[in-house]
């Protein structure tokens, strides 16, 4: 290899390098910020109905926040590498993703869509070529929503809630015939996907004993 | 503010919808990937196919030069590299902008190979390295590049390219003029290892194949050394001791004992160019 051949290689994979340590430091931020709202929405299973709304709205900032960082990535990669540095953050992506469509359900009882979520977490669509929340993400997020609803159902019912597991069962009913939909090949997603199967029975079976002790009015 | 002003989905149907776009996305995404995934196959196989042809040719049985076999076997070899050129130009409309990165890791296995070929070529055609900008150029039409080449890539594929020498060096001792040309290849050699050396940790896998390319100097270096006791034996001419040479160490085409590369490439059926990281 030439001396000029050398010193390019060199200076581009230092410039990698030194670009890799920049969104490290980002994603970090992200996990980090990330982590705290799921331990604060993990109140959900001993906080009585009524103060659900409050509980939510303390966690509102926290999803805001997680703006600056979506900013701050998109600032950071290069045009068109999106898929290049997307492995770093993807967990932490999907956790914000569980954490905005958890609040969202228990607020309205809906799914949030995926551009719903985008926007809950500051990614802009003319951002695409640099930083976007890609389906797999979003279905990921969704498959953590449907295992902690599955626990929600359980211990709704524990503090005398017993009309959630009926409102959660159709929630992830609906949800799990779009899964159902899809042509997965064979992957976590797939994996994560055949596993729902349990949370809905497990659902089920909470409906099943709420609604034989009469202790659920809707049907 | 509330989440709520984001659009939510509030009936079955709304949820089937959504997921509807989903799979269409998903099932393009698939699609293309497999299509990539055989384009990258199609592209190992031929770049294999071409290496075999470039060490067949380059080390008949002629009386010519090596330099002048290894001349011909470039320029004869020529129309199967453009076949490759080809395949990478119909990837072309599938990798732009984003979709090279998100597709990056189908197809480097195939380019990889793809680059040993050439670097090959270009080492018998010019005895030096070939530049990553020659390399970025051999897949690129008046338009531009075909898809970005990664360093990556390039290293990679070079580092493959010191097990072909080797390959070469050995089979083309025996031949006339071949030990000059043996210990010109273990010299460059030695230099692409000491280039290698500091991208290693920067590198994702070249450390591993700097291991191969360790083992392929050192065989080389054991021929060279043969060659170099055998004939301390004899005070004689260069040609003559071409002919003695080409009888004492025969056996070094015929037996492939010395090609470990491909033994430990189909240990576990999978073939080391086909990783994906």
């Amino acid at each position: 290899m030439d001396l000029q051949d050398l010193e390019f290689i060199n200076k581009a994979l230092d410039a990698d390098v030194e670009l890799r340590e920049k969104i490290k430091d980002e994603v970090s931020e992200l996990d980090k910020k990330t982590r705290s709202m799921v331990g604060f929405l993990n109140k959900i299973h001993s906080t009585p109905l009524e103060q659900i709304p409050s509980l939510v709205d303390s966690v509102r900032p926290n999803l805001q926040d997680l703006r600056t960082t979506t900013a701050a990535l998109h600032a950071l990669i290069p045009l068109d590498q999106f898929w290049r540095w997307k492995d770093m953050w993807s967990n932490s992506m999907r956790n914000a993703v569980f954490c905005a469509t958890l609040m969202e359900y228990l607020t309205s009882g809906t799914l949030m869509s995926m551009a719903g979520v985008s926007g809950a977490l500051g990614i802009q669509d003319g951002w695409k070529d640099r930083f976007a929340l890609p389906v797999e993400d979003y279905l990921h997020g969704l498959i953590t929503l449907v295992n902690e609803l599955s626990r929600l159902a359980v211990n709704a019912v524990t503090l005398g809630n017993y009309e959630e597991p009926i409102r959660i069962s159709k929630f992830v009913k609906d949800l799990f015939a779009g899964f159902s939909m899809l042509n997965l090949k064979n992957d976590t997603l797939r994996r994560r996907y055949d596993s729902l199967k349990y949370d809905i029975k497990k659902i089920e079976e909470v409906v099943y004993d709420v609604s034989l002790r009469k202790l659920a009015t809707a049907t | 503010m509330s989440a709520s002003q984001f659009d939510s989905l509030r009936t079955k149907d709304a949820i089937v919808d959504l997921f509807d776009h989903f799979r269409d996305e998903l099932d393009q995404q698939n699609d293309r990937r497999e299509r990539l995934i055989k384009s990258s196959r199609d592209i190992t196989n031929l770049s294999k196919k071409y290496i075999f042809l470039l060490h067949r040719i380059a080390t008949e049985d002629t009386q010519d030069d090596l330099q002048l076999r290894a001349m011909r076997a470039v320029e004869q070899a020529r129309p199967k590299l453009r076949d490759i050129q080809n395949i990478f130009a119909s990837m072309k409309p599938e990798l732009v902008g984003d979709l090279y990165w998100k597709h990056q890791k189908s197809i480097s296995p195939g380019l990889q190979e793809y680059i040993e070929a050439l670097s090959f070529s270009h080492y018998l055609e010019y005895g030096t390295l070939v530049s990553f900008a020659d390399v970025q150029e051999s897949m690129s039409d008046d338009d531009g590049p075909y898809f970005p080449l990664t360093i990556s890539d390039y290293l990679l594929g070079l580092s493959d390219l010191t097990g072909e020498l080797m390959r070469f060096a050995i089979s083309a001792i025996s031949r006339r003029g071949g030990r000059t040309k043996a210990n010109e290849i273990c010299t460059f050699v030695r230099r692409c290892k000491a280039d290698f050396e500091g991208m290693c940790p920067r590198v994702r896998g070249l450390s591993k194949k700097q291991h191969v390319t360790n083992q392929s100097l050192q065989k080389i270096e054991d021929a060279a050394y043969t060659i170099a006791i055998r004939s301390s034996e004899y005070d004689l001419p260069d040609d003559i001791l071409d002919d003695i040479v080409a009888r004492c160490i025969s056996g070094y085409d015929t037996r492939h004992q010395n090609y470990d590369r491909q033994p430990e490439r189909w240990k576990d059926g999978e073939e080391d160019e086909d990783e994906y990281f």
